[in-house]
């Protein structure tokens, strides 16, 4: 009891330090979201657009500081985020809701895949160290992850969308349909995120073979594994409940960091296959200063981390009793 | 640079080999051909438009950022001006219009028979309430108007009587060519117009906003339209892009069969990929070296005139935007666009553009010495400066490194910072740089951009933010030719102060145009007929062009 009231103390004071942080340090940088409205309109807007546009964004309302932090305090509090200055003053939780669906989608259901993968696929090639398995798929996954995301995106990109045409070149789903619960629609949303999310995966899963696979290396020489061998349990027993369970500990707080951030999105992939997603809106927002929208994406990710370390500190604590308290 | 990439090196890196795999796999692309759907049902109109956002589906024709996606397709303008043929005016909304009262008013005859999209009629009341909405609503003004209009009032059943504080002739391109008549019996509904998203939007144009998601926004043609016999495309798609290599492989697999983008090696990548696969850039404005006349050394004019010698604009032009902007003059008059305007005076005063040793002799002559490290130096000082431009640009950088080294052929030392966007930005506006590569807006003629760059209350302090004349130029005399312009409707008169103020760029050097901002525009001309091009120029191809391009939209035809 006492670890989860420290814990949820070390999350509340963690939130409220972000929470902070997030408005002071964009109120930092130079300029205002009217200035930075002018410059993506790359010149095709009248310069005396300027004042209509601070007037619209409230810029230059002469309110200190403290007051403005006061405010957004209440305001956040009270899950009023404001209007996205770079979004044509849009609620900014109906601009996140454009993205952030598509974001779980993709980079959450890969991030769980490559986790069980790359896991399962670490432990099986420690446990028959110099086997076919082992020999193979690591070393094939950890150069593969070696290579600069963009690159293998727009090597898929060539071979399977321009050359093969198997899949769409890019988008979410075909981009002059609306978006509908049907099966047709969510047949073309997967068809669309084959692409992405295989190159997703292929990046990813080497870093989560290789560290399974160097934890699982360490723990199969401990004596409570020769123990269990010597008992004559079944092999796949001490894999998975004397071995595996202890080697996915340290994996374990990776995995929820990384569950995290995939509320910040996947960029580059964005990028490449013109999906939808947060990652390019955190960007564009910091890039327009558009404060209300680039604060809550970074609340979102900060409350994301946070849930995700905080949940993983508990699950650490259920699979390994000793981390519950120092005594 | 406008329509490039937007996120630096990521990007520029990411375009690279986009275009090498495009390249390498020129042969085997198979295009999926929208004009392939038969004939029964025409195929819709793809556009391709990076703007690096997902749609936020709001229609507001006043926000700056929505106006590209309603002004001129769904709600139109009284005039449309033509910036790219000598501001010549069709009349649109307005059947006719009269300056009168020494141009300090200006009489609209609004047309009849024009209805809004519910059948409702289009009205002079209905212009009158538009001027009156932005009146109240100060961040409606993107054009300013009501910081020259003193009243706008309905005259009678067709008539609309506005009313200027001074004579503000060119002031016309803005009232009557850029703002957008809405609808009185909606938008008198409307609670907060400055942030109400108008999701559906209702105009009188040629096309109604049929369908909108985050990836699209789809037009179809308004079957009512008081044009007849225009807007023949029936459906017309325009794709959210992030980025501008996502945009082009749209453009060059053959989706889209038109678009506004910029495309690194356009030839190969592009105009080989398909038959009528083309492109037109056409001038419209310059982009200019500012350089800060507040600080030393550049409010000395020799070291202006040195800068502006000392650079072979054509070699920056090939290096660094692959010779799609051409090479610009001192004289700030855009070419071919505004060619009528050039004064021969003035170029035969500015002599030869790029001339080294005419560059040289004006700083020996100004006291400079060549020092042993091969610069230029007055008391002990080397002439050093740094040029600030858009790192998020990559064609802009690469054309200051070019300019870099051609200044220092005639000794003198520039460095380039290309900075972030928004810090480049608010440093421009603040007056905080030696020399900065930007844009101004420009306008229908070539008077626009001169009193951007050159109206002194363009300006402000340093420090203090200036939406435009960056350099902070100041000349009672040049404001008194400015303000005499915005009084005149007589062209002898206005070329004469144009010839004058080209003269004061030739001799004061206040900015340095240094390459030729141009529209970007590719199109297939096999799919669609009806784009404008040299020696029809009806409309600028922009799309992001207001009212622009609503206007070649309902100019185009398929090709059976």
């Amino acid at each position: 009891m006492r670890f989860l009231v420290r814990r949820l103390g070390f999350l509340l004071v963690a939130l409220w330090a972000a929470l902070t942080v997030n408005f002071f340090i964009p109120r930092l940088m130079p300029g205002n979201p009217a200035e930075a409205m002018m410059a993506t309109f790359r010149g095709h807007v009248n310069p005396a657009a300027m004042h209509a546009l601070e007037v619209a964004f409230g810029v230059n309302t002469h309110e200190s500081l403290p007051r403005q932090y006061i405010a957004y305090v209440g305001n956040t509090l009270t899950g009023h985020l404001g209007n996205s200055t770079s979004y044509s003053l849009l609620p900014v939780s109906t601009v996140i809701m454009k993205a952030l669906p598509w974001s779980l989608g993709l980079v959450g259901i890969t991030t769980i895949l490559g986790f069980v993968l790359g896991t399962t696929i670490g432990a099986i090639s420690a446990w028959r160290r110099g086997g076919a398995l082992d020999s193979v798929l690591p070393p094939v996954f950890i150069v593969i992850s070696a290579f600069p995301y963009f690159w293998i995106g727009l090597l898929a990109v060539w071979l399977f969308a321009l050359t093969l045409n198997w899949f769409p070149l890019q988008f979410g789903y075909t981009e002059t349909t609306v978006p509908a619960l049907t099966w047709g629609f969510v047949g073309d949303v997967l068809d669309h995120a084959v692409l992405p999310a295989m190159t997703i995966l292929i990046t990813a899963i080497g870093g989560w073979i290789l560290t399974m696979r160097n934890n699982m290396i360490t723990v199969v020489a401990e004596d409570y594994v020769k123990m269990a061998r010597a008992k004559g349990l079944k092999p796949r027993r001490i894999l998975w409940q004397y071995a595996g369970r202890n080697a996915l500990l340290p994996n374990l707080t990776g995995f929820a960091i990384s569950l995290g951030f995939v509320i910040s999105g996947a960029i580059l992939v964005e990028y490449v296959f013109n999906y939808p997603g947060v990652g390019f809106m955190l960007l564009q927002s910091v890039q327009d200063q558009d404060y209300p929208l680039m604060q809550s994406l970074f609340l979102l990710i900060t409350v994301a981390v946070l849930m995700a370390i905080f949940l993983s500190d508990i699950a650490t604590a259920i699979l390994d009793p000793r981390t519950r308290s120092s005594s | 640079m406008r329509g490039t990439l937007r996120a630096g090196l990521v990007g520029s890196a990411l375009a690279l080999v986009a275009s090498t795999f495009v390249m390498i796999s020129s042969g085997t692309v198979v295009l999926a051909t929208s004009s392939a759907a038969g004939a029964s049902t025409q195929a819709p109109l793809n556009l391709a438009n990076e703007q690096g956002l997902l749609w936020p589906c709001t229609f507001n024709p006043f926000n700056p950022s929505d106006a590209a996606y309603s002004v001129g397709v769904t709600y139109e303008t009284l005039d449309f001006v033509d910036a790219l043929n000598n501001a010549k005016v069709t009349p649109w909304l307005a059947s006719s219009y009269a300056w009168s009262n020494s141009n300090k008013t200006l009489t609209f005859t609004i047309r009849s028979g024009v209805k809004w999209t519910d059948g409702t009629p289009l009205t002079a009341a209905d212009v009158a309430y538009t001027f009156n909405l932005i009146k109240k609503n100060a961040a409606l003004d993107v054009n300013a108007v009501w910081t020259v209009l003193s009243s706008v009032k309905q005259s009678g059943a067709n008539k609309v009587v506005f009313t200027f504080k001074t004579a503000a002739v060119p002031f016309f391109y803005y009232v009557a060519g850029q703002t957008p008549i809405v609808p009185e019996h909606i938008w008198s509904k409307i609670k907060n117009p400055v942030t109400d998203p108008v999701k559906n939007p209702l105009g009188s144009g040629g096309y109604i906003m049929s369908k909108c998601t985050s990836e699209n926004i789809q037009w179809t043609a308004n079957p009512h339209y008081w044009q007849p016999g225009l807007g023949a495309v029936k459906v017309v798609n325009m794709p959210a892009f992030l980025s501008n290599n996502t945009c082009n492989e749209y453009l060059a697999t053959g989706k889209s069969a038109w678009g506004s983008q910029f495309i690194p090696n356009i030839k190969s990548y592009y105009v080989a990929k398909k038959p009528g696969n083309s492109y037109w850039f056409a001038p419209v404005a310059n982009v200019v070296l500012f350089p800060n006349l507040k600080v030393a050394p550049l409010n000395d004019v020799a070291v202006r005139k040195a800068i502006s010698y000392g650079i072979n604009r054509a070699q920056v032009s090939k290096i660094g935007e692959y010779g799609y902007e051409p090479p610009a003059t001192q004289t700030g008059i855009v070419t071919p666009t505004f060619s009528s305007w050039s004064s021969s005076v003035a170029s035969t005063a500015a002599g030869t553009s790029y001339n080294p040793s005419k560059a040289k002799s004006i700083l020996t002559a100004d006291g400079y010495k060549m020092d042993s490290s091969g610069y230029f130096a007055k008391g002990g000082k080397e002439l050093a400066l740094t040029i600030i431009t858009n790192g998020g640009y990559s064609d802009w950088v690469a054309a200051m490194q070019v300019v870099s080294q051609e200044l220092k052929r005639v000794g003198i030392k520039a460095s380039v910072d290309g900075v972030a966007a928004t810090n480049f930005y608010s440093d421009v506006y603040a007056g905080k740089f030696q020399l900065a590569y930007n844009a101004e807006a420009g306008g229908p003629a070539p008077f626009y951009e001169m009193r951007q760059w050159l109206y002194s209350k363009n300006s402000a302090p340093i420090g203090t933010a200036a939406s435009s004349n960056w350099e902070r130029f100041s000349s009672p005399a040049v404001d008194a030719l400015l303000n005499q312009y915005t009084a005149t409707t007589s062209s002898a008169t206005q070329h004469s102060i144009i010839n004058q103020l080209q003269m004061v760029m030739v001799n004061q050097v206040p900015v340095i145009p240094l390459l030729e901002e141009v529209d970007w525009f590719q199109y297939n001309s096999k799919q669609y007929t009806g784009f404008p091009g040299p020696g029809n120029e009806y409309a600028q191809p922009g799309l992001y062009n207001i009212p622009d391009w609503g206007v070649v939209l309902l100019h185009l035809k398929p090709v059976k």
